[in-house]
C-alpha cells in the first residue's frame, strides 16, 4: 500500500490528504504467470538474515556457551520445548526442523516488517513490507502446515488415520471434514490479517500525526506479531501432534 | 463526497490488479524458499547446536556419575585413616599402661627391699638393746651383790 504525503497547500481535494492504497503490488512476470516481487524481494532478505544468524554464532562452539552461542542455542531450546509440549517426548524430534522453520520465517518476516526502514527502497508500484502481509504466504505457510499434519498422521498410522473423521461418534464426520479446510484457512488468515491490519493502522497514524502517537501502536504491533508467530508456530505443532496421537 | 470521486480516478491508475486477494505463483514459490530454509536452517543451526547441547548434557551426566563413585572411595579412604588411628591409640595406651605397670612393680620391689632393710636393722638394733639390757641387768646385779655383801660386811661387825 501507498501513503502519499503531500504538502499543506498543495492540498485541493479531502481525499489526497491520506491515501491508503491497499492492495498495490509490484508485480514481475514469469513466463505468462506473475509474483508479487515485493513478497519475494522481502522474504529474501528474511532468509539471508535467518541464514548468517547461525552461520556466524556457530564458527565457534564451545562448550560453556557465550554470547551469540547462548542466544542461539536459548532459541533451540524454546523451539524444542514448543514442539515437545505439542507432541509429547518420542515424537517431537524429527519436527523441530518444520516448527522451528516455521516461527522463525514468520518471527523474523513480521519484526523486520516492523523495524527495517523498508520506505528507503521506492519500488514503481507498491512497496516494501513484511512478507507476511501477502495472502500468498500466510496461504503458503498454512497449506505446509495442512500438507505436515496430514503427512505425520498418514506416516504414524496408515490409512486407519482415516478413522479419525468418525470419532468419537461418525455423525461429526461433516464437522470433522469440514476442520480439514478450516484449520488451514483459520491459520492463514489469523496471521494475515494481523500482520496487514497492523501495517495499515500505524501507516494511517504515521500519515495523520508523524511524531509520537504512532510509536505505541508499532510497539503493540512488535508484540502481536511476536505473539503471531509464536501462535502459528504452536498450532502447527498441535495439529501435527494431534493427528499422530489420534483420538483416545 | 470528494472521495467518492476519486475512486474512478484510483481504479483507473491501478491497471494492474491491485488486490489483497490476489494469488498466483508467488504461493508455490514460498513454498518452495521455506522447504529450502528448512533444509539450510536443520544443517546450519538445528543439528549443530543441538549436537554441542547434547554432547554437553552427555558430559555432565558423566561427571555426575563419576563423582559419586568418588565419593565411595573418600569414604572407604576415610575408614581406613579411622582404623589406622584407632590401631595407634591402643597401641600407644598399651604401651603407657605397660609402662605405669611396669614402673609400678619396680617401684614395689624397691619399697619391699628398703621396709625388708629397714626392718632387719630395727629387729637388729632391738635385739642390740636387749643383749645391753641383759648385760647392763647382769652387771647390776653383780653390783648390787657386791654392795650388799659390803653393806652386810659394815653392818654386821665381828
Amino acid at each position: 500500500m501507498q501513503i502519499e504525503q503531500l504538502q499543506i497547500f498543495e492540498i485541493d481535494n479531502p481525499h489526497q490528504v491520506s491515501s491508503v492504497e491497499v492492495g498495490q503490488h509490484f508485480y514481475w512476470q514469469i513466463g505468462n504467470l506473475q509474483v508479487h516481487a515485493q513478497v519475494l524481494i522481502t522474504s529474501w532478505v528474511v532468509i539471508a538474515l535467518l541464514i548468517a544468524l547461525p552461520v556466524v554464532a556457530t564458527r565457534n562452539l564451545q562448550t560453556i556457551p557465550t554470547g551469540l552461542q547462548n542466544f542461539i542455542e536459548y532459541v533451540l531450546e524454546f523451539i524444542r520445548d514448543l514442539t515437545r509440549t505439542q507432541m509429547g517426548e518420542e515424537e517431537y524430534r524429527p519436527w523441530v526442523p518444520f516448527i522451528g522453520t516455521m516461527f522463525l520465517s514468520i518471527f523474523v518476516s513480521n519484526w523486520s516488517g516492523a523495524l527495517l526502514p523498508w520506505r528507503v527502497i521506492q519500488l514503481p508500484h507498491g512497496e516494501l513490507a513484511a512478507p507476511t502481509n501477502d495472502i500468498n504466504t500466510t496461504v503458503a505457510l498454512a497449506l505446509l502446515t495442512s500438507v505436515a499434519y496430514f503427512y505425520a498422521g498418514l506416516h504414524k498410522r496408515g490409512f486407519s488415520y482415516f478413522g479419525k473423521y468418525i470419532q468419537p461418534t461418525p455423525v461429526l464426520l461433516p464437522i470433522n471434514i469440514l476442520e480439514d479446510f478450516t484449520k488451514p484457512l483459520s491459520l492463514s488468515f489469523r496471521l494475515f490479517g494481523n500482520i496487514l491490519a497492523d501495517e495499515l493502522v500505524v501507516a494511517v497514524l504515521v500519515s495523520l500525526v508523524p511524531l509520537i502517537v504512532p510509536v505505541p501502536m508499532m510497539l503493540l504491533g512488535l508484540f502481536t506479531s511476536a505473539i503471531q508467530a509464536l501462535i502459528s508456530a504452536t498450532l502447527a505443532a498441535a495439529y501435527i501432534g494431534e493427528s499422530m496421537e489420534g483420538h483416545h | 463526497m470528494n472521495t467518492l470521486w476519486a475512486i474512478p480516478a484510483i481504479a483507473e491508475e491501478a491497471e494492474e490488479k491491485g488486490k489483497i486477494f490476489d494469488f498466483n505463483l508467488t504461493l508455490p514459490i514460498i513454498v518452495a524458499e521455506f522447504l529450502l530454509l528448512m533444509l539450510a536452517l536443520d544443517n546450519l543451526w538445528f543439528k549443530p547446536v543441538a549436537k554441542v547441547m547434547d554432547e554437553r548434557d552427555e558430559a555432565i551426566r558423566q561427571k555426575l556419575m563419576g563423582v559419586r563413585d568418588n565419593s565411595d572411595e573418600i569414604k572407604k579412604l576415610q575408614e581406613q585413616a579411622e582404623a589406622i588411628l584407632k590401631a595407634a591409640r591402643a597401641e600407644t595406651t598399651a604401651e603407657l599402661n605397660k609402662m605405669r605397670r611396669e614402673t609400678a612393680a619396680s617401684l614395689d620391689a624397691k619399697l619391699q627391699e628398703s621396709r625388708q632393710r629397714v626392718e632387719k636393722e630395727l629387729a637388729e638394733a632391738l635385739a642390740n638393746l636387749e643383749s645391753q639390757k641383759e648385760e647392763t641387768l647382769r652387771s647390776l646385779d653383780k653390783q648390787v651383790q657386791e654392795l650388799s655383801d659390803q653393806i652386810v660386811a659394815k653392818v654386821i661387825p665381828f
